[in-house]
């Protein structure tokens, strides 16, 4: 026997949540060629078939593109300091992909590992998380080559999985996740569904051997040719997390934002003295692999990827962590 | 405070150091009395005065903009005014695409001599921007985010890949230039995106079919291609055009750049409906036959002129709701050919000149910015929009930008060589109405 929930009932337990005054956040059409996870003014605009996987990621509602660290006042001279925008109350993510909930896991650690951040935690907290897992893959996809699957249950307070007639089987994975779907399931006898999932594509073992002993290789010099040194593949990437801190003025309030950055941009490890040890596209390629298959891991024992595909999606000339892992791992 | 009679709207004036300032301090020494509205801003001379200033104006809660400066003629740096007046043309056309109020936002003449000019001039924008109230449209007001109406989207057209018979051909020539060391790179097509060839044996790495959509002459400036030695750059049509722009703005020299030009039959991009580069004119060498563009089976709506209906405030509130999915990821500037300053005035922070958040402001002011910056250069292709990984439609500011200069100056960015590029230069007829 099974959990089920009707796409009805699913519609309508987030029509209760929005009117309760909880976040909603799903896949949603925002034009004919673009879906986007975002905020849900009503359960209808929830988009939950026939398309692939939105172009970003869930990790904008843990950790926003944008975000009030504090405000201030001057008053004579006398500096004062204000409230930081208030904390969500609390927020549904629904049809979440498995490669984007098994993200937050990986920031929880970097949010957490010596400095507690409150604003994320706090995000984090108020957060549930309802997946919902792939019925289908692309050439771009390759969560198994890092230890996850189109059901993967990572990071998920609940998962779904669609039966093919518009229901879906509801298998609860944490307390947040049973409270939310407590007394809106029905038994039923059939099992949901998941894809099997695209083939292993790369060992991200050999990927990691690699780039530990050829931080010097004309690999990275050919390699960097075609990328035009954008941040969109850090941008829409689950667990890409470096962020900058910028201070706006009067003319934005006087405050103290907590920004997106990109490895990719010069400006990332520009120094004050004008030096910039990554001078070139090159070095920036190679962090962002670097990062992903030996600085992370090293530290927290587990890869800084989820293969969600995005970066090789959304690259305007068709870079992405997939290929250059195949490339080396094949090499 | 909304009635018009407690209301006092506040009025920035740029003014220039040389005429109007003296005009106004003329008014001051000749007992004049004007409203105390305005606060005046000196500076050196009107051709020096930044757009973004205008839209800072605005952004630290101004009512209503003045720009004022020399009469045509009578500018002390001899044509400063000019410059401005050319400049002012097409932001203007930007500031109306993008929505803003245009009744806020006034240009003079006003010389040394004309106290009596700047009290009027004062006097009556002082009591419009009475009578329009409080500039609190100003980018939507941050709340009317999800009111924004989207344009006609139109399904994307049925598309069939297809590989040209010119693909052999490429193949051969660059296999060619690479083993006499013609050049020491090809900039071409790969499978999953543009492809650098530095081998004559690597050559079959290279494709050409209708999918080939990157504008490939973006990767000039890119210093790890410079330094490769000689590059040959595979061009469509279209993408020609920005190679003149680069040579007229001395980016590249022609010799130092073997251009293969390829015969294109639509590449399934929205531009290419209109596309009306066909023919290849500046190539060394030409590959391929020029195709008639795809027919595609419903014309795609016209979203420039569907955006132009729109009320102003409309207006503004959808670009407030796209620039809301804006990440700052400059994916729109990276992939543009003719965006290759060193330093991005984004990237300079001592002091910060736009807003580096990805807010609502930070955005309008980032993209006011990269729009203005490609006015009279942008060729059209169209990049911006599709390497935008938020679905915003870039290219709608360039347009507007592109209409402004084959309106005004009779000038089409890329398309004839000899002719003056509109930014730099000035002619003594430029035609406006707007300036009193």
């Amino acid at each position: 026997m099974s959990e089920m929930i009707s796409q009805a009932g699913l519609r309508q337990l987030l029509g209760d949540c929005i009117a309760a005054g909880t976040v909603v956040a799903g896949p949603t059409r925002i034009k004919p060629t673009l879906i986007l996870y975002a905020r849900l003014s009503s359960p209808d605009e929830l988009l939950l078939e026939g398309f692939l996987r939105p172009d970003n990621s869930i990790k904008e509602f843990v950790f926003p593109k944008q975000e009030k660290l504090y405000g201030y006042r001057i008053r004579g001279n006398n500096i004062e300091l204000t409230g930081r925008d208030a904390p969500v109350p609390s927020q549904v993510v629904v049809a979440a992909r498995p490669c984007d909930a098994a993200a937050l896991p990986i920031l929880d650690r970097i949010f957490n590992w010596d400095f507690k951040d409150e604003f994320y935690n706090d995000r984090r907290t108020a957060t549930t998380v309802v997946t919902l897992a792939c019925n289908q893959h692309d050439e771009s996809c390759f969560c198994t080559s890092v230890g996850l699957g189109p059901a993967a249950e990572r990071g998920s307070d609940v998962m779904l999985f669609a039966h093919g007639h518009g229901d879906y089987e509801v298998r609860c994975v944490t307390d947040k996740g049973r409270a939310l779907f407590h007394g809106k399931t029905q038994k039923s006898s059939m099992e949901g569904r998941a894809d099997a999932g695209p083939e292993k594509r790369f060992d991200p073992a050999a990927v990691r051997k690699f780039v530990d002993r050829h931080f010097e290789d004309p690999f990275w010099k050919e390699h960097a040719l075609t990328c035009i040194g954008c941040g969109t593949c850090a941008f829409t990437c689950p667990t890409c997390h470096c962020f900058d801190i910028v201070d706006a003025g009067p003319s934005a309030g006087n405050a103290r934002y907590r920004i997106w950055d990109s490895c990719q941009f010069p400006m990332f490890t520009a120094h004050a003295s004008g030096h910039n040890p990554r001078a070139g596209q090159p070095g920036r390629q190679r962090q962002r692999i670097l990062h992903k298959f030996s600085i992370y891991p090293e530290k927290f024992g587990e890869i800084l990827c989820t293969g969600c595909g995005n970066c090789t999606r959304n690259c305007p000339e068709g870079i992405g962590v997939l290929s250059v892992a195949t490339e080396i791992d094949h090499e | 405070m909304n009635d018009a009679k407690s209301f006092e709207p506040k009025i920035v004036a740029y003014v220039c150091n040389w005429c109007t300032y003296l005009g106004a301090d003329l008014a001051g020494t000749t007992r004049l009395e004007y409203p105390t509205n305005v606060r005046i801003i000196r500076l050196p001379c009107t051709g020096r005065i930044d757009f973004n200033l205008i839209v800072k104006g605005f952004e630290i809660g101004a009512d209503a903009v003045l720009v004022s400066g020399c009469h045509p003629g009578d500018c002390h740096y001899t044509a400063g005014n000019y410059h401005a007046r050319r400049r002012w043309i097409l932001f203007r056309e930007l500031l109306d695409t993008l929505g803003f109020d245009l009744r806020r936002i006034h240009f003079t003449w006003i010389s040394a001599a004309e106290g009596k000019k700047w009290q009027q001039v004062i006097a009556e924008i002082t009591e419009q921007t009475r009578q329009l109230g409080p500039y609190t449209d100003l980018y939507a007001n941050g709340s009317a985010k999800n009111s924004g109406k989207d344009l006609p989207g139109g399904a994307p057209a049925p598309f069939e890949f297809r590989t040209l018979p010119a693909e052999g051909l490429l193949r051969e020539s660059c296999r060619k230039l690479l083993a006499d060391a013609t050049v020491k790179v090809v900039i071409g097509y790969g499978k999953r995106g543009p492809a650098m060839v530095t081998r004559p044996e690597d050559v079959d790495r290279l494709v050409w079919n209708n999918r080939c959509v990157s504008n490939l002459t973006a990767y000039l400036k890119r210093k790890e291609i410079r330094a490769l030695g000689k590059p040959a750059v595979v061009v469509k049509p279209c993408d020609e055009k920005s190679l003149v722009v680069l040579e007229k703005e001395s980016q590249i020299d022609r010799k130092d750049i073997h251009v293969i030009g390829m015969g294109c039959e639509g590449v399934g991009e929205p531009k290419c409906t209109f596309c009306t580069a066909r023919t290849r004119r500046f190539a060394d060498e030409s590959l391929g036959e020029a195709a008639a563009p795809v027919a595609q089976t419903t014309p795609p709506p016209n979203r420039f002129a569907a955006l132009m209906e729109m009320p102003p405030a409309q207006r503004m509130a959808f670009w407030a709701k796209q620039f809301d999915r804006c990440v700052k990821c400059y994916a729109c500037r990276q992939v543009c050919p003719m965006c290759y300053c060193e330093r991005c005035i984004v990237d300079k922070n001592q002091p910060i000149a736009i807003d580096p958040a990805p807010s609502t402001k930070g955005n309008f002011a980032w993209q006011i910015a990269r729009a203005f910056h490609l006015a009279a250069r942008c060729v059209g292709c169209g990049e911006c929009s599709r390497a935008c990984p938020a679905g915003i439609d870039l290219a709608l500011l360039n347009i507007a930008l592109h209409k402004a200069a084959q309106q005004n100056f009779n000038y089409d960015p890329g398309v004839d060589p000899a002719a003056e590029p509109v930014i730099g230069s000035y002619a003594l007829q430029d035609k406006e109405d707007f300036i009193r």
